[in-house]
């Protein structure tokens, strides 16, 4: 199973994408994903609803948050009710423990994103702050990356023995799909996906004239 | 005669997903000059590469309206009548001077009732990494 795990719609403030071209683009250019995780800037979408169109897609698509913390950006997977009450998921430089600490004791999952990118990647924090407890999951391939910024982060996922995703970051429709995650399993909802990123059954993969590719 | 035969695009011709022949713009430094001088944009940052460099730039950078008229200027080769009535871009890095970029368009949505178009659009580096991005709205009149 092959979702991408970061994308932003017209709900994040810098992204122009449709949901629903997004799943026109994955069936007309035929890109091989089962589905997609929407991943809001700074916040999580609680109002639209793209159950019926995934259904008529054929295509997995959940919602998720991008937040902001204090050793860069961070993906959490899993956003209840009661998460959002622990931490003001608009704030900027929230403190990446916390968000680990509180999105785990509430069944989700964070998972820091592009680390290897300056400022709002973990990498660069690391050598000012020290490692922070408690991360599992780094986003090591990731759509919008740039020089070696995926190197840095496959190189910190092989030092601290994190499982790795991938995601486009896609902000315009046609970035979607170019990074994705494949999972051992068949995965339903969110909550089977929590469970799959803490278990490590998922691997990074990049999308290369029309074929996944697999890293180290 | 058709808005085909007269040089034009007719909306009916356009498909979801059709890709807008690529684009390599002049960003050389005497172009960027004169687009500075047209536009009263002649800061260093966008003519001197020394002193873009010294600021810890990675060089002179293109003006970012002159990337939006790049943009621009790439969906007109495409369809010479079409009304771009809005672009949106995002600059995710420079676009340096004297550097071989590549610019990209396509179709990515289609108003039937408006005869409107969105197109992604792209300003990438020789290495493929995306400088600016964004959308344009179009209308190809009837």
């Amino acid at each position: 199973m092959i979702l991408d795990l970061h994308s932003h719609s017209i709900v994040s403030d810098d992204s122009r994408a449709k949901v629903e071209n997004y799943c026109q683009w994955i069936r007309k250019k035929a890109i091989p994903v089962d589905g997609f995780v929407l991943t809001e800037h700074r916040l999580y979408d609680d109002v639209s609803d793209y159950s019926a169109l995934g259904r008529e897609s054929g295509l997995l698509i959940l919602k998720a948050s991008e937040v902001e913390t204090d050793y860069g950006h961070v993906l959490v997977f899993g956003v209840t009710d009661a998460l959002r009450r622990t931490f003001d998921f608009g704030e900027i430089g929230l403190p990446l423990e916390k968000v680990v600490h509180e999105s785990a004791r509430h069944g989700a999952i964070a998972v820091p994103c592009h680390p290897g990118r300056t400022k709002v990647g973990m990498c660069a924090h690391i050598e000012t702050r020290g490692e922070p407890e408690g991360v599992q999951v780094i986003e090591t391939l990731n759509g919008g990356s740039r020089g070696n910024e995926n190197d840095e982060a496959l190189a910190l996922a092989e030092r601290k023995g994190y499982h790795r995703i991938g995601g486009s970051d896609s902000h315009i429709v046609s970035h979607i799909g170019r990074c994705a995650t494949r999972f051992e399993d068949e995965i339903h909802d969110m909550d089977e996906l929590v469970a799959a990123l803490g278990a490590g059954r998922c691997e990074a993969i990049r999308l290369e004239d029309g074929a996944w590719i697999s890293l180290p | 005669m058709n808005m085909s035969d007269a040089g034009g695009k007719a909306y009916e011709d356009v498909e979801f997903g059709e890709e807008l022949p690529e684009h390599i713009p002049d960003v050389s430094m005497s172009a960027v000059k004169r687009f500075g001088e047209a536009t009263g944009m002649t800061f260093w940052r966008f003519t001197d590469h020394e002193k873009a460099r010294a600021a810890g730039l990675p060089g002179a950078m293109v003006q970012g309206i002159m990337s939006q008229g790049i943009l621009v200027s790439m969906i007109h080769r495409w369809a010479p009548n079409a009304v771009v009535h809005r672009i949106d871009t995002i600059f995710r890095a420079p676009v340096i001077v004297d550097s071989r970029p590549v610019c990209r368009g396509v179709v990515t949505d289609l108003n039937d009732e408006a005869r409107s178009l969105e197109i992604d659009l792209t300003l990438c580096n020789e290495a493929g990494e995306t400088r600016v991005l964004g959308t344009a709205s179009v209308e190809l009149p009837a």
